[in-house]
């Protein structure tokens, strides 16, 4: 056999067996030659869908708004949530260039490895795993208590909704296992749904507030869109470190825009409307859901303020939309959390950071049927588990989810600027974008992170060990993966031998089509 | 028309059943079989870099192995590897080469559950525009 010799041809994406290579079919996805390119397979409007759809902006509220408001910013939720979107922002544009450097699966881990070096790689692209098993769960819990309130159940056990959520669990890994992929159509509309969903309830809800229906609710005021309105900096921070997830996994708007528009021409678009979008839905419902029946009645529902609002505004049967609403954004949320996460552990396993088996891919179904397995397994195990030991599951866990998201942006945002040192001084804009917002948004997230650990290290009502449970929760999992990478470290040295890399010269000039 | 048959062939049970059926056919018929395997990760959460290098080895790999195995039968057999989903991939390289026919091998899947999976054998009948002869794998 002599398909070695061919194997080495150079053709990246398209390795053939025979002497005689078939024409390329114009259809041909990686016509780019570049790894991940996918040459245009994209169009505009689905790209703004993936940003908005990759944020699940229904199930992002209905999980963190309650916890915005109730970490003690008062009516003040409106700031915190776009104020947490400014180091987002930042973070974003070390994803693009990292990508841009090396569109690969295992993001975070991909690219700190290559600027900073194996170990501190491999700590981020754990903490991607970690954060993507506790927010299954999260999603489960949400999901199994929303489809109660679908079925007009409205004071399920404990027990029930758990029960519910592994099943949903159970379900979102099989999706993913086997790769049902939705249409981009069926994406749009889903996520069109959602969005006229969510719009409904702020529309409704505002004029209700006017027309005086509550006799408890507040009229909306600017002042609410002001961060500097919150007396308490230490409110200010913890509602960031929340309302930092409701961001989460808008960074892959940024990195699919690179691969779908024309490459010369920056970020994009349709990654500014799909921001715009989301920073519209996020304050305009705030707004709305404390309008209602203030601030207070959000931490007393702070578990799912959607539902509780929902048939108070919109009244039955018409709140059953805002809980499907909720429903498919958690589901549409499974397939922008659960499959970058089974691509960076098959990043790791690729590369020998974990057990070669995390690499395999299912010949049929062309998942990573390994690590997506693994993934959903221990979300039950954790969900579960954390169901018996805390009593406050969803605010623990999101606040544990918030340090692990603040730690990895944090750090990809680092090592951006650190990868690109030697090229910041090359033009103004390199040094802004390349250099001084990721560092910025590194440095925010830092400040952030280390903040919030020092209040959580005080003594509280709820402590695991003396400390905050999220604080608990995130420590072992630090502990953990030491343990885990010192253990693979034991078993295969060879990844941990490498060398931290600096960017080529010349790499942060506009790339063109023919240098592929 | 080339005297050329397609096969799809992904290592599995399935993909034997259409290599050993090809094989057959092949003999008769004087063809040269093109042993074909379609890759393509999804694309609409992220980056897939990695991924579509494994993918890209494995395909590589299952076609090696079913060059060796057709060669074997003493038919003559090349490898060809597509970027594609599976049923475009072998749509199109049967249109591009003008093949005689294509040979898949099938778990057995209902229309439905077919349709919910994205059964290979139902798109492919649906896209090819050869002949598409489908075999059960052993078993199903």
């Amino acid at each position: 056999m002599s398909n070695g010799e061919r194997r080495a041809s150079g053709e990246r994406d398209r390795a053939l067996g025979g002497p005689t290579p078939p024409a390329e079919t114009p259809s041909s996805a990686a016509s780019g030659g570049d790894k991940g390119l996918k040459g245009g397979a994209i169009g505009f409007a689905s790209s703004v869908v993936i940003g908005v759809a990759s944020t699940a902006p229904g199930y992002s509220l209905a999980a963190s708004l309650g916890f915005v408001v109730a970490a003690g910013v008062g009516l003040f939720s409106p700031a915190v949530l776009w104020v947490a979107f400014l180091p987002m922002l930042c973070i974003a544009f070390a994803y693009y260039y990292m990508n841009r450097q090396d569109p690969d699966c295992g993001t975070t881990f991909t690219w700190v490895t290559s600027a900073m070096g194996p170990s501190i790689g491999w700590i981020g692209g754990w903490a991607i795993i970690v954060a993507d098993v506790i927010v299954m769960a999260n999603l489960a819990q949400i999901a199994g208590l929303y489809s109660f309130l679908l079925v007009g159940i409205d004071a399920p056990s404990t027990i029930a909704v758990t029960c519910i959520g592994v099943i949903w669990i159970a379900i979102m890994t099989a999706i993913c296992y086997i790769g049902i992929e939705l249409s981009a159509r069926t994406q749009i509309a889903l996520l069109g749904a959602e969005i006229l969903a969510l719009a409904a309830f702020a529309v409704v809800a505002l004029v209700r507030v006017y027309a005086g229906d509550y006799p408890d609710s507040i009229d909306p005021s600017l002042g609410w869109l002001n961060p500097l309105n919150i007396d308490s900096t230490t409110a200010l921070i913890n509602g960031v470190l929340i309302a930092v997830f409701i961001y989460w996994g808008w960074d892959s708007a940024v990195t699919v825009n690179e691969e779908t528009e024309d490459p010369t021409e920056g970020p994009g678009r349709s990654a500014v409307v799909s921001t715009l979008i989301l920073l519209a839905i996020y304050v305009i419902v705030a707004i709305a859901a404390q309008a209602v029946h203030g601030e207070e009645f959000l931490k007393q529902n702070k578990d799912d303020v959607l539902s509780a609002l929902g048939l108070d505004v919109l009244g039955s049967p018409l709140d059953k939309i805002l809980i499907i609403a909720v429903l498919t954004s958690a589901a549409a949320s499974t397939q922008t959390t659960i499959l970058p996460t089974a691509r960076t552990s098959l990043s790791m396993g690729a590369v020998r950071a974990l057990p070669k088996i995390f690499a395999r891919v299912h010949p049929r179904y062309q998942t990573p049927d390994f690590s997506t397995l693994l993934m959903g397994g221990l979300s039950i195990v954790w969900y579960f588990g954390l169901t018996l030991i805390s009593e406050d599951i969803l605010g623990d866990s999101i606040a544990a989810l918030g340090l692990m998201i603040a730690f990895y942006y944090g750090l990809t945002g680092f090592a951006c600027a650190w990868f690109y040192r030697r090229e910041l001084t090359t033009s103004v804009k390199s040094f802004f974008a390349v250099g001084v917002m990721p560092f910025l948004g590194g440095v925010t997230l830092t400040y952030v992170l280390i903040k919030s650990i020092s209040e959580l290290a005080e003594p509280g009502k709820r402590d695991v060990l003396g400390m905050g449970p999220p604080l608990a929760i995130a420590i072992f999992f630090a502990i953990l993966g030491v343990v885990v990478m010192v253990l693979q470290r034991i078993a295969d040295p060879e990844f941990f031998k490498r060398k931290p890399s600096v960017a080529e010269p010349g790499s942060l000039a506009p790339k063109t089509e023919a240098a592929s | 028309m080339n005297n050329e048959i397609i096969v799809g062939y992904d290592g599995t049970g399935c993909g034997h059943a259409a290599l050993d059926l090809a094989c057959d056919l092949a003999k008769g018929l004087g063809s040269k079989l093109v042993i074909a395997y379609g890759y393509q990760p999804y694309q609409g959460a992220g980056e897939i870099g990695t991924q579509r290098e494994i993918m890209r080895d494995q395909g590589q790999a299952f076609v090696d192995e079913g060059v060796a195995t057709a060669t074997g039968c003493g038919v003559e057999a090349e490898g060809a590897l597509i970027p594609q989903r599976p049923a475009a991939a072998l749509a199109s390289i049967a249109e591009e080469r003008d093949a005689r026919m294509i040979v898949v091998g099938t778990y057995g899947d209902s229309p439905i559950k077919g349709a919910i999976l994205g059964s290979t054998p139902h798109k492919l009948v649906q896209i090819a525009d050869v002949p598409v002869v489908v075999t059960p794998a052993a078993g199903a």
